[in-house]
């Protein structure tokens, strides 16, 4: 049982959240890599959110609903196609001079990135709210 | 004395009450839930079986955050709320316990 009234859901959305904030600044951190381990130029990741029933016997009310909650079911690759631009300079370029830059568009991510972090936030309020239910409720008996 | 007790005479056989307090008494007493094996036992059990579940979420508490500050999980609400977990359920404790010492010196404030 946990003590904490649903704080199995938030502690698995927290992690989730979690993982979504660190592929969104490995996003960042390569938004310029022309050249990855396989000599290709970066592919943005996009985290996919699943959720996940857990502990069933643990149900709300009549209908038999489980306590449900969050997890990262899939760090996949965006393949849009990044764009292309003349640098006969850069050892990555091919013999006409072009170089394919990273398909991250620094602009996408910030919005990413402001709604991974206010998501995790909402989910700490959530924590913080059982928190002080049950610090409420051992108030009863004073 | 005698007077008054000519007066009114009350005998320890009229002063008995009326209800026969044995079911009562019967009703408070610890009960088998019809397994193999009692739910509970003697309130010393269940005291001592919450006082070791305290103890092991904040066991678990202090693993949480040690793993944490060794680096071996990025997660570092997993160890505030293992502390906030292990927090509530020693004030719950420390609730039961308070409990049982009002009930203790109620019982001894009882003039006989």
């Amino acid at each position: 049982m946990d003590i904490l009234s649903g704080i199995a859901s938030t502690d698995s959305a927290l992690t989730a959240q979690r993982t979504r904030l660190d592929v969104i600044a490995q996003n960042i951190a390569n938004a310029h890599t022309t050249r990855g381990p396989d000599g290709l130029p970066y592919q943005r990741r996009v985290v996919s959110f699943a959720s996940e029933m857990q502990r069933a016997q643990q149900s709300f009310g009549s209908n038999g609903a489980g306590l449900s909650t969050v997890r990262v079911s899939e760090i996949s690759n965006d393949t849009t196609p990044g764009q292309r631009i003349n640098d006969p300079t850069s050892p990555d370029a091919d013999s006409r001079g072009m170089v394919t830059l990273p398909n991250v568009n620094l602009a996408f991510e910030m919005v990413d990135l402001i709604s991974a972090s206010r998501a995790y936030e909402a989910n700490l309020t959530v924590a913080k709210n059982s928190r002080q239910m049950a610090l409420k409720t051992l108030e009863i008996g004073k | 004395m005698a007077l008054i007790g000519a007066a009114l005479p009350i005998s320890a056989q009229t002063l008995r009450p009326p209800l026969d307090l044995a079911p009562a008494r019967e009703s408070f007493a610890p009960k088998s839930t019809g397994g193999s094996t009692p739910a509970g036992g003697a309130f010393g059990e269940i005291f001592s079986k919450l006082v070791t579940d305290v103890e092991q979420r904040q066991a678990k508490a202090s693993e949480v955050t040690r793993s944490v500050l060794m680096g071996d999980n990025p997660n570092l609400h997993q160890s505030v709320i293992a502390m906030q977990e292990a927090s509530v359920s020693f004030g719950l404790m420390v609730e039961v316990r308070n409990k049982v010492v009002e009930s203790y010196q109620e019982l001894m404030r009882m003039p006989v």
